[in-house]
């Protein structure tokens, strides 16, 4: 494969998916280096979450502490929208982890954790974009990625460790909020802002960008 | 003395913070809490000395470990104050330790020892690297668009929408920014033989680092001391039996 591959406008039907360039697996230069820098971008916006946004919205909701799930979609941006973007396994769990990293790095209120949120966040996001075979980057699968990316870490960590004493129904009730938020916030969110990128002719090289070429035609 | 922080690579921290992490899950007792938080402050100085810490940025974890306690007081089923300091100083246990520990993880060198300690596959860390690299600038472009904005009338006014929808705005021109930079990134590194690495052969086999990646004997050392200290709410209750 060719690593300076550029768009070619005619390639894509008009309302086809269209799929990463020369095979799933085959990463262009283009598609990591991208990857990576939406991941510091996006890092930038959770520092600012992290200190000027989530201390008060905590304090918000800590009447009601599953509520503060609702805000969580806001750290599967990255992994939604990376997959989304790229179009290939893996972009998703690294542009995810390389937010994470920088949150780790520039100081978060969760110590190393940050990181194990980060990994299966970013796994997550996978499983979703896998189980419809990287075949469908639409609202639907933007969906399952975010919902899948806000229940792996709930499931497997969370309840685990800052939730371990809550009785089930409301470990369950915060599964609940995180999943929707994951959907909402994450999965649609990710998908609006994508082809919002795409309208913007930022992303022409990309499968999202080509996507919306080919339907302009 | 100098502290063991200062003369360890990026990976005994990280290592150390996730060896802390599972000694701290099995924090079951105030006891056994308080005991691995003893241990802690006397393994601190032998990691710290002649480091700073940032206090501000321990005030954000301890406001997270007071939500922690808070929720899980608030929803347990019945609500017991045990339980829920016993889940505040699980979480106390491995987050301090972790943010302090953060501090001394700097990327790039965390990028030379994933490529050449754990090797990982060298581009998407060169890709990391680099990306990390970008963070400064990327700030700096945060700011002179949000100056831009102001200066011709479209800042936000005082209403919480208005600033929300600021700061939505401002971070859509930051992605696109963000990508356009990539862009540039990328035809620069494959100017200087980044697409090599992705060719099987020999040609990967001559990869060189600029940078050596040694594990030293602090390196070792730190490990070891986060594991002890780790060990000391795991052992606690088989010395001590719980309720005696």
């Amino acid at each position: 494969m060719s690593t300076t591959e550029r768009h070619v406008p005619g390639r894509a039907g008009r309302g086809r998916t269209v799929r990463a360039s020369g095979g799933l697996l085959a990463w262009r230069g283009l598609d990591l280096v991208t990857t990576a820098v939406l991941g510091v971008a996006f890092g930038v916006v959770f520092i600012v979450w992290d200190y000027a946004l989530n201390t008060p919205w905590t304090g918000l909701t800590s009447a009601f502490p599953p509520a503060g799930s609702l805000a969580l979609g806001v750290w599967l941006l990255p992994a939604v929208a990376g997959g989304l973007l790229v179009r290939r396994p893996g972009a998703a769990l690294l542009c995810e982890m390389i937010a994470a990293l920088l949150e780790f790095w520039l100081g978060n209120p969760w110590g190393a954790g940050v990181l194990v949120s980060g990994l299966l966040q970013g796994a997550g996001a996978e499983i979703g974009f896998a189980l419809l075979g990287f075949r469908r980057f639409g609202p639907v699968a933007a969906m399952l990625a975010g919902a899948v990316a806000a229940a792996l870490p709930v499931v497997a960590y969370e309840w685990w460790t800052y939730s371990l004493e809550y009785s089930w129904p409301w470990k369950l009730a915060s599964l609940g909020f995180s999943v929707t938020s994951g959907v909402l916030l994450a999965g649609l969110g990710s998908w609006a802002l994508v082809r919002a990128l795409a309208r913007a002719g930022a992303i022409d090289a990309f499968p999202a960008g080509r996507e919306h070429l080919a339907a302009r035609g | 003395m100098t502290g063991l922080l200062r003369r360890t690579g990026p990976l005994s921290p990280l290592l150390a913070g996730f060896v802390l992490m599972a000694g701290g899950l099995t924090v079951r007792d105030v006891a056994g809490g308080l005991a691995g938080l003893a241990a802690l402050a006397l393994a601190a100085p032998f990691a710290l000395a002649g480091s700073r810490v940032s206090w501000l940025r321990l005030l954000a974890g301890v406001l997270a470990l007071a939500s922690v306690t808070w929720s899980n007081w608030l929803l347990a089923s019945p609500r017991e104050l045990e339980p829920a300091l016993v889940a505040g100083l699980r979480v106390a246990f491995f987050v301090v330790p972790g943010i302090v520990l953060a501090a001394f993880v700097d990327p790039s060198e965390l990028g030379d020892h994933l490529g050449q300690r754990l090797r990982l596959p060298a581009r998407p860390v060169l890709a990391g690297v680099a990306a990390l690299q970008q963070l400064d600038d990327l700030g700096q472009e945060w700011a002179s668009m949000a100056r831009a904005r102001r200066v011709r009338g479209l800042g936000p006014d005082r209403s919480p929408v208005s600033q929300v929808r600021f700061a939505a705005d401002l971070t859509f021109s930051l992605l696109v920014q963000a990508l356009r930079r990539a862009e540039r990134m990328t035809v620069a590194m494959e100017a200087r033989g980044y697409a090599d690495l992705a060719r099987p052969g020999p040609d990967r086999a001559r990869r060189t680092w600029l940078h050596p990646a040694p594990w030293t004997g602090a390196d070792t050392t730190l490990v070891v001391l986060a594991a002890a200290v780790a060990l000391v709410p795991v052992l606690l209750p088989l010395v001590v039996p719980p309720g005696s």
